[in-house]
């Protein structure tokens, strides 16, 4: 493989993978060999765990943003579907000409019935304060869309999540063996240098 | 679980560090599914409850939440609809489950694979 051999051939101390970055989130880059990658960046073993903590940090600041968009579409998905179930009943009440006959919450604890006749047309809820009039076909097309818009975001999320985490685990890898590195060096220094009595 | 490595030089090679991450995204998707779990048991034993309610009922009509409403439904059509979310739910649970043994399955190769070359370097169990 072209990237084992860059490697044996002593070119690069750091192999990265086949991405550098995936929207906006910078690849941790795998360090083949702690030596060479501390020369490599010229920084001594203090100032790589810093920036290796500093990556962390960043990293962890990007989870919680991913992870709490990820709460918001996971709540949105069941509330379109609960939205497009209720259509889906008002249309069928429409087709057999009956009246919907509902309890519906007027306040914390207080139910109030309703009997709902025109079922021609649903009002949705936008945002914004906004609600706008569609019929039950146009209705359930918009409810649709924008539940397959939520599902294929989730997904993307998903797969931005395990980037991520993979990018920690790089991280947090490639920090323990610099440390490690570091405390095989002051054990070797230590065996070389005459024990004073 | 965090994957910690100490001690002596083990060459850590690009195809352990994607073992290791492997590792941790089937163990994030454990916890995952852990909850899921429990949520779809949740679910049937609901559905379960409901259907028995229903058959002790002797209301004609009944009041069936729909959306954020209680529609007036029909019995026989409530005792359908909950049948429908039982089984669709049942299926989801078996499908949910049939993943968690598969993961829980490749965690195991896995960590036969990490301790096998890192053996005491490497901490692949629960805090």
């Amino acid at each position: 493989m072209a990237m084992a051999m860059a490697a044996a051939a002593g070119e690069c101390s750091s192999y990265t993978s086949e991405v550098t970055e995936r929207r906006g989130i910078p690849a941790a880059s795998f360090v083949q060999d702690v030596q060479s990658y501390l020369n490599q960046s010229g920084l001594d073993v203090n100032s790589a765990l810093a920036f290796l903590q500093e990556r962390l940090q960043q990293y962890r600041v990007v989870e919680m943003k991913l992870l709490a968009q990820q709460r918001d579409l996971q709540a949105k998905i069941p509330d379109i579907e609960k939205c497009l179930d209720i259509v889906s009943t008002l249309q069928a009440k429409k087709e057999s000409g009956e009246a919907l006959v509902a309890d519906f919450e007027l306040s914390e604890g207080i139910y109030s019935r309703a009997r709902i006749e025109d079922t021609e047309s649903v009002c949705l809820w936008l945002g914004a304060n906004v609600m706008l009039q569609y019929s039950c076909e146009e209705a359930t097309a918009l409810l649709q869309t924008n539940l397959e818009n939520a599902k294929a975001s989730l997904e993307v999320l998903v797969a931005d999540l395990q980037f991520l985490r993979d990018q920690v685990t790089i991280t947090q890898v490639t920090t323990a063996r610099v440390y490690n590195w570091d405390v095989h060096q002051r054990r070797l220094r230590q065996a070389t240098t005459p024990k004073e009595t | 679980k965090k994957a910690g490595t100490s001690g002596s030089e083990v060459e850590v090679t690009w195809e352990d560090q994607q073992n290791i991450n492997k590792f941790g995204r089937l163990n994030n998707r454990l916890h995952e599914l852990h909850d899921e779990i429990k949520t779809a048991k949740e679910a049937c034993e609901n559905f379960e409850d409901a259907s028995n309610e229903l058959i002790l009922t002797d209301e004609e009509i009944v009041r069936f939440q729909i959306g954020e409403v209680f529609a007036h439904v029909p019995k026989d059509e409530v005792e359908s609809r909950i049948e429908n979310m039982k089984e669709k739910t049942s299926k989801n649970l078996e499908k949910l489950k049939e993943e968690k043994e598969s993961v829980v399955a490749q965690m195991g190769e896995l960590k036969k694979i990490l301790y096998g070359k890192f053996k005491d370097s490497i901490n692949l169990e629960e805090d």
